[in-house]
């Protein structure tokens, strides 16, 4: 029964992945600037590659028949799951702060630009 | 649609097709017949048999097997090579010093967090490739070359005059290479210096014994493969690789004027 329910929840979340990665790509194709598609790359690491990982740390754990086996897929998974979830969002915010740093990149659909203002500030 | 997206979809179409061709193809003319691959089938009989003492290699990996016991002389070589690479670029970069007067700058807090993180999470990984070296695919160079990344995080996120202050200087990581080579060039000559102290036969690069030479480094050690000098070697070379592109890549990322400063 347990078995069953942890398959079930994998399958869902690996579906979730599926729709986020549809869905950034989408947004990479589809938005106007640098940094809102980089916040779609972000949708498709995150929600694209960490959720399903969990999911098939989650299914690996219900499949009986992999015998001891599932406990080396699940613990794989679930670190390599959780080492994207710390690096991939400092890779992008490293890359980000750079190109707002150098501004290589247009800051045309910009209501607020509140790292423009501190920098502004703190030449005060 | 532009003309240009049009074109990278039709390469990365072209692209898979023939790498699928390629991969389907196998091979040009017939491939070699069966006998041929008695070679594979010597190598993986000899790479770990309990049943002949005198014929393995005491590691489960075929290739750590060949690269360091059926061909060592060969893989020593080959060290010594990338080491003399290395040591010309040391000799290029002679009197070169990095000032520790400015203040190291940096990147953001984030950036530095995660990479306090990753700098106990990388040599974690790097250790157990060269630990596991004669049990799963991997080994020391290939343990030295994932331990680099962190040197060059480090280098990118804190700065160089950071790594610096810290403690770890050019005499310092040089050190550790030289360690790490004079434990490859012990390891291999370790029967033959125990063989001269008890007074029998052994040869240079020996693991396990040999018909006329009965000595070996241990097998097990307590129910643990630890693959005798397979093992050592591994570590050796990790320790060697890791420090000798650690020097060459703090090296190449000092700024122009110091090293103008030397070579004008």
């Amino acid at each position: 029964m347990i078995n069953e329910v942890f398959v079930y929840v994998g399958e869902a979340l690996v579906l979730i992945g599926v729709f986020c990665d549809i869905a950034a790509a989408i947004g990479m194709l589809r938005f106007p600037n640098f940094y809102t598609r980089m916040h779609a790359a972000t949708v498709g690491t995150i929600g694209g590659a960490v959720v399903p990982l969990i999911g098939v740390a989650l299914i690996a754990l219900g499949c009986d028949w992999l015998g001891s086996y599932r406990f080396f897929l699940a613990g794989a998974s679930i670190v390599a799951g959780i080492l994207i979830m710390l690096l991939a969002p400092v890779g992008t915010h490293v890359l980000a702060q750079a190109t707002h740093k150098a501004g290589l990149a247009p800051k045309k659909p910009l209501l607020f630009d509140h790292l423009e203002e501190e920098q502004r500030g703190g030449k005060k | 649609m532009k003309k240009s997206e049009v074109c990278v979809i039709v390469s990365i179409i072209i692209f898979i097709f023939s790498l699928a061709y390629i991969t389907s193809l196998g091979g040009l003319g017939y491939l070699p017949p069966v006998d041929v691959r008695k070679l594979a089938q010597i190598y993986l009989s000899s790479t770990y048999n309990p049943f002949e003492p005198t014929n393995t290699s005491s590691g489960y990996e075929s290739v750590t097997a060949i690269v360091w016991d059926f061909r060592g002389l060969d893989t020593f070589f080959e060290t010594a090579v990338f080491y003399g690479a290395i040591i010309a670029s040391i000799a290029v970069y002679r009197g070169v010093s990095i000032s520790t007067k400015k203040k190291p700058i940096g990147m953001s807090p984030i950036a530095k967090t995660i990479t306090r993180l990753s700098t106990v999470l990388i040599p974690t990984v790097a250790a157990s490739i060269a630990f596991h070296g004669h049990l799963t695919p991997g080994g020391g160079f290939q343990a030295g070359s994932v331990a680099t990344v962190v040197i060059v995080l480090i280098v990118m996120v804190f700065g160089l005059r950071k790594v610096i202050l810290k403690g770890l200087t050019k005499p310092k990581i040089l050190l550790l290479r030289s360690l790490g080579l004079v434990g490859i060039g012990l390891t291999a000559i370790g029967l033959v210096l125990a063989g001269l102290v008890i007074g029998v036969n052994a040869y240079i690069f020996q693991n396990q014994a040999k018909p006329i030479a009965h000595i070996s480094y241990p097998m097990w050690i307590d129910d643990i493969l630890v693959g005798g000098s397979l093992l050592l070697f591994n570590l050796f070379e990790f320790v060697a690789v890791m420090a000798g592109f650690a020097l060459v890549l703090m090296l190449f990322s000092i700024e122009e004027e110091e090293v103008r400063k030397v070579i004008k």
